[in-house]
């Protein structure tokens, strides 16, 4: 293992694989998450927040479907508590994500620090980009890369919620509603994307159909949870009929 | 109580409402998968409900449009998803392809719709 390869190499090469991971973000994948964010400025302004708190929410939030229910949630003069009930149940999903990326990242030899950093900057797109690009990437190198992936795709977004909110009322309604398509068009692609197997399609396609089933059934609260535990399991048990070694994500 | 500038009480709400309940989550999957072993079966089991769940919260926005998404009728929304995966699978899974025909036809169907 390569694991404790970290310490030794030079920082100028850390550096340049941090380069490489900001420079391969800003090819494509960092520009659609910004622009899906751009529809979180004018929800700010509607809130009456500032510009500097919209930027701020991309930093600290980072996650496009929270922003837009907290400032749809503040407009709608909804109870604090209850928005944050709700603000985290929508994003539960970061703890499987987040946890599926640690056997790619060699975070073991990491301070806690740097991997809470990992775990914020796990993103939809980095994580759906990352899963599928860091198996070909030495490990001693994916965390640099990592980390360089993860601030261009934040950076980007922070400025184009800023332009968002400054552009808000000659933004057309189309057009907004363009933006706001953008977020389910890409996360279905990129997760698409990485599919290699009948049980990659099963978890897709079960997450897909029967979510509407699930919370017509059970109501908007916990049916993410067991759309996750039931589509997951199914796909997790099919896999294993299926031959070894055709992952998700590894090629 | 005292009552707080205006952005500092936006900032802490921001933080307590949004930040903190969404990274919750993520600093749970750090913890957990700290206790791991990086080989653990467990792992594969855990991104195939990650993807699922991944795929339930496409559903839902779709179902459920926030803000201006709403004015696309569900029609719209369905059909530029459908059309999107499609053409993201007849270009050798190209997400750029995938996400601008989306694009086009979901623009498209607020045009048709607009009284």
């Amino acid at each position: 293992m390569l694991n404790d390869q970290s310490d030794q190499i030079p920082a100028e090469w850390m550096t340049a694989h941090f380069i490489k991971g900001m420079r391969d973000a800003l090819r494509f994948p960092a520009w659609v998450v910004a622009a899906s964010l751009v529809g979180v400025g004018p929800l700010a302004q509607s809130a009456g927040y500032s510009i500097e708190m919209a930027i701020a929410s991309t930093l600290f939030v980072w996650a496009g479907p929270a922003q837009v229910l907290f400032f749809s949630g503040i407009s709608a003069g909804m109870a604090l508590p209850a928005l944050a009930f709700v603000i985290g149940l929508s994003s539960m999903r970061f703890l499987p994500m987040t946890m599926a990326l640690m056997p790619l990242l060699p975070m073991k030899d990491h301070s806690l620090p740097v991997q809470l950093t990992i775990g914020h900057m796990a993103s939809v797109t980095v994580w759906a980009e990352s899963l599928r690009r860091l198996p070909a990437i030495p490990e001693a190198q994916r965390v640099a890369y990592y980390l360089g992936f993860g601030a261009g795709c934040i950076g980007l977004s922070m400025i184009s919620t800023g332009l968002g909110f400054m552009l808000s009322s000659a933004v057309p309604q189309a057009f907004g509603a363009g933006l706001l398509f953008l977020t389910p068009v890409f996360f279905t692609c990129s997760i698409a994307a990485g599919a290699r197997n009948a049980a990659d399609w099963l978890a897709i396609a079960s997450g897909l159909f029967l979510e509407p089933v699930l919370s017509a059934w059970m109501g908007p609260e916990f049916d993410l949870l067991v759309l996750g535990l039931v589509g997951g399991t199914a796909a997790y048990l099919l896999k294993r009929r299926l031959k070894p070694h055709q992952g998700l994500f590894s090629s | 109580m005292m009552s707080l500038p205006l952005g500092i009480e936006h900032f802490l709400t921001m933080v307590l409402v949004a930040a903190l309940p969404t990274g919750i989550w993520r600093i749970g999957g750090v913890l957990l998968a700290r206790r791991l072993s990086n080989q653990s079966e467990i792992f594969e089991w855990v991104r195939f409900v990650a993807t699922a769940l991944l795929a339930g919260v496409v559903a839902k926005l779709l179902a459920n449009p926030s803000g201006v998404l709403a004015l696309a009728p569900l029609w719209g929304r369905m059909g530029a998803i459908s059309l999107a995966f499609i053409a993201f699978m007849l270009c050798k899974r190209s997400v750029f392809v995938g996400v601008l025909v989306g694009e086009v036809m979901v623009i498209t169907s607020v045009y048709l719709t607009a009284p």
